[in-house]
C-alpha cells in the first residue's frame, strides 16, 4: 500500500525497489500465490457487488443499467419502531456472547489444565466438543424436545414430577434472554476451550517453575503468568467477534425459537429481520443494503477497538 | 466457526447482485440470447405462415423438420425423483417427434427453492420454463423483468391453451394488461371448510350435517373432547378459520401483504383484515376453541404437518381449503381411506390469488421462447405428455385401465406430486383411490363461483417495499399466534394493529387502493 | 548437582498442584458438565428408536417407551444414497483439509516474517475479507460463470480452502513460537525460504497445523451451504446436505404457513418424514463424526503436546 503512494518523480527508485523486493522475496510471493488467487476469487472480485445496495434491480436492464435509488434501500432498516429493538437485541446478545465466550471457556481451560488425570481431561474435552458438531437445526430439535408445550421433556415429565405448572416456553419471552446465551455458550464451549487450552499448553513450564520457587500460589500464577501470556489470543478472538457484532448467529435466532411471534421482542435480530423481509419482498437491493450496513459498522468497530488495544499494548493489536 | 457465521450472513444477505462480473456476463448473455433468438424468431415467423396455412392453429408439429434440435429446461418446485432420467428419456422420444426438442426436468426442493431460484434468476442462468405463483414472487419478478411477455407467443403457439383454459385464468393473471405466465388448468374457485374423521363422528353419534358455520363446530368438538380425551378435536399448524379462503377476503395478489377487500363486496375498498367483521369473528371463535382445549396447544410452533398428525390417529379434524375430493386426497396420503369426509363452510369465490396460484412462465433468459411456449401448449393439450411428466411411465410407475391408474411397486420411484404446477390437470388420469369422475366434479365446482371485484389485479409492492419489509416482521410476530388462538385477543389485537401502523400499514393500504382504483378505471 | 535437580523437580510438583479438595471439585464439575453435553443427544437417539405413536402421545422421553426400529428401517430404503453421500463427504473433507492446511500455512508464513516489507499489506489483504463481503450472487457468478464449477466436487472444496481466521492464527503462532534467530542462522547457512519453511518452521508448528486440520475437517464435514448453492443434480449430495434438505423442507413449509396453505390448496401434498425418522437421520448424520472425533483428538492433543515440550 505504501508503494502506491510514491510520487511520480521517484519512479526510478520505485522500480528499482520493486525489482529488489522481488529478487529477495520471490519465494514468498510464490508461496502466497495460491492463497492470493483464492482470496481474489472468493472475496475481492465479488466485493464489487456492493453497488447493488444503491440500485433497484431490473434483470433485463442488467445491473449497471438498473436505476440508482440512493439510500432508499437502507430505509426499511430504520422504518419502524422495531428497528430500535432489533439493533438493541443484536448488540446486547452479541456483547453478552463475547463476554461469555471469554469467561467460561477460559475458566474451563484453566481448570482442565490443572486436572491431574490426563485421560479424564482429554475425555471431558472430547465430550464438551460434542455440541459444536451439531447444526442449529439439530439444536433447535433438541431444545424443542425439552421445551415443547405438549411433548417436551420439561412440561411432560420434569415439571409434573416436581409438582410445578407447565410453562408455555415458546410464548414466555422472559426466559429466552437466558436460554439463548446458555445455548450459545453450550455450543461454543468446546471450541473456545480448546483454543485457550492450546494457548495455555504453549506457555513454557519454566515460568511456572520459577514462580513456584518464588512461592506464588495458583491464583497468583494465573493472574501474573497465564492470563498475560495468552492475552494475545484472547484479544484476537475478541476483536474478531467485535467485527461481527452486527451479524447475529442466524441459526440461533431463527431456527431455535421456531418462528414464535410472541418471542420476537427478544429474538428478532438484524439478520432474522432482513431474512423475513427478503421472504416477503424478495428484493436483493434491500438485503444487500443490510449486509453493507452490517459490514461497515463491524469494520468501524474493529478499527476503533484495535486502536484502543494498540494504545495499551502494541503487541496485542490485530494490525 | 467463522465459516458458518459468514455463510449464514451470506444466506441472509441473500443475493447481493454483482457489478462487473454480473453485468459483463449478464450483458453478454443478453446479447447472446437476443442474437440467437432473432434468427430463430424470424425463422419460425417465416415458417408460421405455412403452418397456419396448414392447420390454422399454429400447430408447430407440421414443421418439425425446420426446427433445430433444442433442449428445454423446465424448473419447478418439488422433490427430485429417482427415476427422473427414465422419464426424461421417454419424454424426449415424444418431444423430438412433436417439436424436435428434448427436456431437462430440473425440480428444486421445497426448502431450497427460495435460495436457488433467486440465484438462478440473479445470475441470468439460461432457463426456459419456470414455475411461479402469486405467493411465490410472481409480481415482484415481473417487475424485475424475469419473465417474458407471453402475449405474441400465446397467439402464435398457444392456441391449445386458449381453447382449453377457462378465460378467467388468462385474464385473471395479467399484470399491467399483459400475460407473463400461463396458469395451470385446475379448480378455479376457492372455498374453505373442514376435513374430519367420519368414522369417529359416526362412532360418537355426531350429526355432522348440522354443521353449517364455524360456530356450529363447538358442539361437535365438545363431544369429541369429552369422549376421546386423547384426541385433538382440531389440529392446526397455522391456517385456521381466519385464512383468506375462509373469510373470503381478497388480498389483491399476495396474501403476505396486508390490505384486503371483501370478495363478496362491491365497493372495492381496501382495508386491513382486522377491520372486517368476519375476520374478527373468526379470531374470536378460534380463541374460544383454543381456550376450551379443542386446538393443539403448540399450534403456533408445531412442525408436525396435519398429515402426520392424522397418521397418528389423534386428530379429529383440520381446517382446509376445499375442492372436490380433498378428503379422499388426504385419506390416501395418510392411510385413512374411507375414514375422512369434508364439509364446506364458505361460499365459492375467485380472486387473483386463485387464478395465479400455480403458473408456468418463460424466462427472459430462454434461448428459444417459441419452443418453450410449444412445450407449455403441449402440457395443456397432450394427455400422453402431461401424464408422463406427472406420474411416470405407464406399466412401470403405474398401471392403467381407462383413465384410472393403479399404483405399482415402483410408484415411489417417480411421484413428484406436482400435477397442480404443470399444464392441464383435467388431462390427468386419476388414481384408483380417487373418485373416477373427479374432473367432472372439478368442472362443476368451477361453475357459479363468485368473482372478486378485483379479479385480475395484482398488487406491485415495489413503491412501498420498505414498509412491506417492515410489515413482514410484524405479521410474523403476531399473526400466527392470533390466528391459532394461542394468545389473548383483547390484549394482543390492539398491539398488533398498533405495530402494523407504526410499520407503515396506512401507506401500504393507500398504495394498494391507488393501484386498485387505477386498475378498475382501466377495466371500464 | 543431580541432587539439586531432583529436589527442584519434586518440589515444584508438590507445590504446583491443587489441593485434593479443589481437584475433586473440578472433577465433579466436569462430570456434570459433560453429562449436560451428552444428555440432549441421548434424547435424540432415544426418540429415533421409539415408536412414532408413543412419541406423538407421550412426548420425548429419555428411554424409548416401545423400542422400535421403524425409523431405521425407513432409512435403510435409502441406503445406496446414504453410502454414496458418505463417499462424497469423506472425499471432500480429506482433499479439502489437506489443501487447506497447505495453502493457509504457505500464506501465513511470509506474513509472519518481520523482515518482509509487504507483510503488513498482505495481512490486511486477508483480514479485510473477514469484514467485507460482496454478497452471495457476485460470488456465485464467479464460480458458475467464470470457473464453471457447478455440480463439481471442486465447488464444494475451493470456497473453504482459504480461511482468513486461520491464516491470522497461524501467523501469530509462527511469530510467537518460531524464533527469528533460528531462521536467520538457517538463512546464513544458505538455506532457501522454502527449505526453511519445510524443514524448520513446519516441524515446530505441528500443534497449530493439527488445530487447523481439525477445524477444517469439521468445516468441510459440516458444510451444507455450498451444496445448497452449487449442487443441483442428484449426484454429489453430501451427508450434511442430505440431512439439511430434509430438515429445511420441513422448516420451510411449517414456517411459511402461506406457502403451505397455497401448496395444499393448489393440490400439492405435504408429507414430512415423521419425528422419529427425522431424529434417526440426525443420528446417521452426526454419528460417524462423533465417533471419529476422539480418534482425531488423540492426534490433536499429541500435536499440542509436541508443541509444548519443544523446549
Amino acid at each position: 500500500m505504501k508503494v502506491m503512494l510514491v510520487p511520480p518523480k521517484q519512479k526510478a527508485v520505485f522500480t528499482y525497489s520493486i525489482v529488489r523486493n522481488l529478487r529477495t522475496f520471490w519465494m514468498f510471493y510464490v508461496m502466497m500465490l495460491p492463497g492470493i488467487v483464492l482470496l481474489l476469487i472468493n472475496n475481492y472480485i465479488p466485493m464489487s457487488g456492493i453497488i447493488i445496495a444503491f440500485k433497484t434491480i431490473n434483470y433485463q436492464e442488467g445491473i449497471l443499467g438498473s436505476p440508482w435509488t440512493g439510500l432508499k434501500n437502507f430505509e426499511y432498516l430504520f422504518a419502524s419502531k422495531d428497528s430500535y429493538i432489533i439493533i438493541r437485541n443484536t448488540l446486547l446478545y452479541n456483547s453478552l456472547f463475547i463476554v461469555l465466550n471469554i469467561v467460561f471457556p477460559l475458566a474451563f481451560a484453566l481448570m482442565l489444565n490443572e486436572m491431574k488425570n490426563r485421560f479424564l481431561s482429554k475425555l471431558h474435552q472430547t465430550i464438551m466438543f460434542l455440541p459444536y458438531f451439531l447444526s442449529m437445526i439439530v439444536i433447535s430439535y433438541l431444545v424443542y424436545g425439552f421445551m415443547s408445550d405438549e411433548r417436551g421433556y420439561f412440561n411432560g415429565t420434569l415439571l409434573p414430577a416436581l409438582g410445578l405448572e407447565p410453562v408455555r416456553w415458546y410464548f414466555t419471552k422472559e426466559v429466552w434472554p437466558i436460554i439463548l446465551p446458555i445455548i450459545n455458550t453450550w455450543k461454543n464451549m468446546g471450541y473456545y476451550t480448546v483454543v485457550y487450552m492450546a494457548a495455555i499448553i504453549g506457555i513454557d513450564e519454566e515460568f511456572y517453575e520459577a514462580a513456584t520457587i518464588d512461592g506464588a500460589n495458583k491464583w497468583q500464577q494465573m493472574k501474573k503468568i497465564t492470563i498475560p501470556l495468552i492475552m494475545p489470543v484472547i484479544t484476537i478472538m475478541t476483536l474478531l467477534q467485535i467485527g461481527r457484532i452486527f451479524n447475529a448467529d442466524f441459526g440461533l435466532f431463527f431456527q431455535v425459537p421456531r418462528e414464535s411471534g410472541a418471542l420476537f421482542p427478544v429474538t428478532n435480530v438484524i439478520d432474522t429481520y432482513v431474512y423475513r423481509t427478503f421472504l416477503t419482498v424478495g428484493d436483493i437491493g434491500l438485503s444487500s443494503a443490510a449486509g453493507l450496513f452490517q459490514s461497515v459498522v463491524g469494520f468501524v468497530l474493529v478499527f476503533i477497538s484495535n486502536w484502543v488495544v494498540r494504545r495499551f499494548n502494541r503487541e496485542n493489536a490485530l494490525f | 466457526m467463522k465459516h458458518t457465521k459468514s455463510k449464514t450472513a451470506l444466506l441472509l444477505t441473500m443475493l447481493i447482485v454483482s457489478s462487473l462480473a454480473a453485468t459483463a456476463c449478464g450483458n453478454s448473455n443478453e446479447a447472446n440470447s437476443s442474437n440467437k433468438a432473432a434468427p430463430d424468431a424470424s425463422g419460425t415467423a417465416s415458417a408460421a405462415p405455412d403452418a397456419s396455412a396448414d392447420s390454422g392453429t399454429g400447430n408447430a408439429s407440421t414443421d418439425v423438420s425446420k426446427l433445430k434440435p433444442y433442449k428445454l429446461k423446465l424448473v419447478y418446485e418439488g422433490a427430485p425423483q429417482a427415476d427422473e432420467a427414465l422419464v426424461e428419456e421417454a419424454l424426449n422420444k415424444i418431444l423430438t417427434e412433436k417439436i424436435n426438442a428434448t427436456i431437462d426436468i430440473a425440480p428444486i426442493d421445497w426448502g431450497a427453492w427460495d435460495d436457488k431460484i433467486n440465484l438462478m434468476i440473479a445470475s441470468r442462468e439460461p432457463v426456459d420454463i419456470l414455475f411461479t405463483a402469486s405467493w411465490n414472487g410472481y409480481a415482484k419478478n415481473v417487475a424485475k423483468g424475469v419473465y417474458m411477455d407471453l402475449g405474441p407467443l400465446l397467439d402464435q403457439y398457444g392456441q391449445g391453451i386458449k381453447d382449453s383454459l377457462d378465460p378467467a385464468f388468462l385474464s385473471g393473471s395479467k399484470i399491467g394488461g399483459k400475460n407473463y405466465a400461463v396458469p395451470t388448468n385446475k379448480e378455479l374457485a376457492s372455498s374453505g371448510g373442514i376435513v374430519y374423521r367420519k368414522d369417529i363422528a359416526d362412532e360418537l353419534g355426531i350429526d355432522m350435517s348440522k354443521v353449517q358455520k364455524i360456530e356450529d363446530l363447538d358442539a361437535v368438538y365438545k363431544i369429541v373432547k369429552e369422549k376421546k380425551p386423547n384426541m385433538y378435536p382440531l389440529y392446526t399448524t397455522g391456517g385456521t378459520f381466519s385464512s383468506h379462503s375462509f373469510v373470503e377476503l381478497d388480498y389483491l395478489g399476495d396474501t403476505t401483504i396486508p390490505g384486503a377487500i371483501d370478495k363478496n363486496g362491491t365497493d372495492a375498498k381496501v382495508k386491513p383484515a382486522e377491520e372486517f367483521p368476519q375476520y374478527l369473528n373468526a379470531l374470536k371463535v378460534t380463541r374460544d376453541y383454543f381456550l376450551k382445549g379443542y386446538i393443539n396447544k403448540d399450534a403456533a410452533t408445531s412442525q408436525t404437518s396435519s398429515l402426520d398428525a392424522y397418521k397418528t390417529g389423534n386428530v379429529f379434524s383440520t381446517v382446509e381449503p376445499l375442492k372436490p375430493g380433498k378428503a379422499e386426497e388426504i385419506a390416501s396420503a395418510t392411510a385413512l381411506d374411507g375414514k375422512l369426509a369434508q364439509i364446506t363452510l364458505t361460499g365459492k369465490t375467485v380472486a387473483t390469488s386463485e387464478t395465479t396460484g400455480a403458473m408456468l412462465a418463460i424466462s427472459t433468459t430462454s434461448k428459444d421462447p417459441e419452443r418453450a411456449m410449444m412445450l407449455i401448449n403441449l402440457l395443456h393439450t397432450d394427455q400422453e405428455i402431461i401424464n408422463l411428466l406427472n406420474f411416470g411411465i405407464e406399466g412401470t410407475h403405474y398401471t392403467r385401465s381407462g383413465n384410472v391408474m393403479t399404483q405399482t411397486e415402483k410408484s415411489g420411484q417417480y411421484a413428484p406430486g406436482v400435477a397442480w404446477e404443470l399444464g392441464n390437470q383435467f388431462l390427468n388420469y386419476v388414481w384408483s383411490s380417487e373418485a373416477p369422475d373427479k374432473w367432472e366434479q372439478f368442472k362443476k365446482f368451477n361453475e357459479g363461483a363468485k368473482s372478486s371485484p378485483a379479479l385480475g389485479f395484482t398488487f406491485d409492492s415495489e413503491p412501498v417495499k420498505s414498509e412491506v419489509g417492515a410489515l413482514a416482521n410484524v405479521l410474523r410476530e403476531y399473526q400466527k399466534a392470533l390466528e391459532t388462538g394461542s394468545v389473548d385477543l383483547d390484549e394482543m389485537l390492539p398491539k398488533f394493529i398498533a405495530a402494523q401502523k407504526s410499520a407503515g400499514l396506512d401507506k401500504v393500504i393507500a398504495e394498494k387502493q391507488k393501484q386498485l382504483d387505477e386498475f378498475l378505471a382501466s377495466q371500464k | 548437582m543431580a541432587n539439586i535437580m531432583s529436589k527442584s523437580v519434586s518440589g515444584s510438583q508438590s507445590k504446583n498442584q491443587l489441593s485434593g479438595r479443589a481437584s475433586a471439585l473440578i472433577n465433579i464439575f466436569f462430570v456434570i458438565y459433560s453429562a449436560l453435553c451428552i444428555l440432549p443427544l441421548l434424547l435424540i437417539v432415544s426418540v429415533s428408536f421409539s415408536d412414532e405413536q408413543s412419541v406423538m402421545t407421550h412426548g420425548y422421553r429419555f428411554l424409548p417407551e416401545n423400542f422400535n426400529l421403524a425409523a431405521y428401517r425407513f432409512l435403510i430404503k435409502d441406503i445406496d444414497q446414504i453410502v454414496h453421500s458418505y463417499g462424497i463427504s469423506i472425499t471432500v473433507t480429506v482433499i479439502g483439509t489437506i489443501l487447506s492446511v497447505i495453502v493457509i500455512a504457505m500464506y501465513a508464513y511470509p506474513i509472519s516474517r518481520s523482515h518482509f516489507p509487504q507483510a503488513k499489506f498482505f495481512t490486511f489483504f486477508v483480514f479485510l475479507t473477514m469484514l467485507i463481503s460482496g454478497g452471495l450472487v457476485p460470488w456465485y457468478l464467479v464460480y458458475v460463470q467464470m470457473l464453471d464449477l457447478r455440480n463439481t466436487l471442486w465447488s464444494l472444496i475451493m470456497p473453504l480452502i482459504m480461511s482468513a481466521f486461520w491464516v491470522l492464527i497461524m501467523r501469530t503462532f509462527f511469530k510467537e513460537t518460531v524464533p527469528e534467530a533460528v531462521l536467520e542462522s538457517a538463512k546464513i547457512d544458505g538455506a532457501g525460504e522454502l527449505r526453511i519453511f519445510i524443514r524448520i518452521v513446519l516441524p515446530l508448528s505441528l500443534p497449530v497445523l493439527a488445530t487447523v486440520a481439525l477445524f477444517q475437517t469439521l468445516t468441510y464435514w459440516n458444510d451444507w451451504f455450498l451444496s445448497l448453492v452449487f449442487i443441483s443434480d442428484n449426484h454429489n449430495i453430501s451427508v450434511q446436505y442430505f440431512l439439511y434438505k430434509m430438515m429445511v423442507n420441513i422448516q420451510y413449509l411449517s414456517s411459511n404457513p402461506n406457502a403451505m396453505a397455497e401448496i395444499t390448496r393448489a393440490g400439492g401434498m405435504v408429507n414430512f418424514p415423521s419425528e422419529t425418522v427425522r431424529m434417526a437421520m440426525v443420528v446417521v448424520g452426526v454419528g460417524p463424526i462423533v465417533f471419529a472425533y476422539p480418534f482425531f483428538q488423540k492426534y490433536f492433543i499429541k500435536g499440542l503436546t509436541v508443541g509444548s515440550v519443544k523446549g
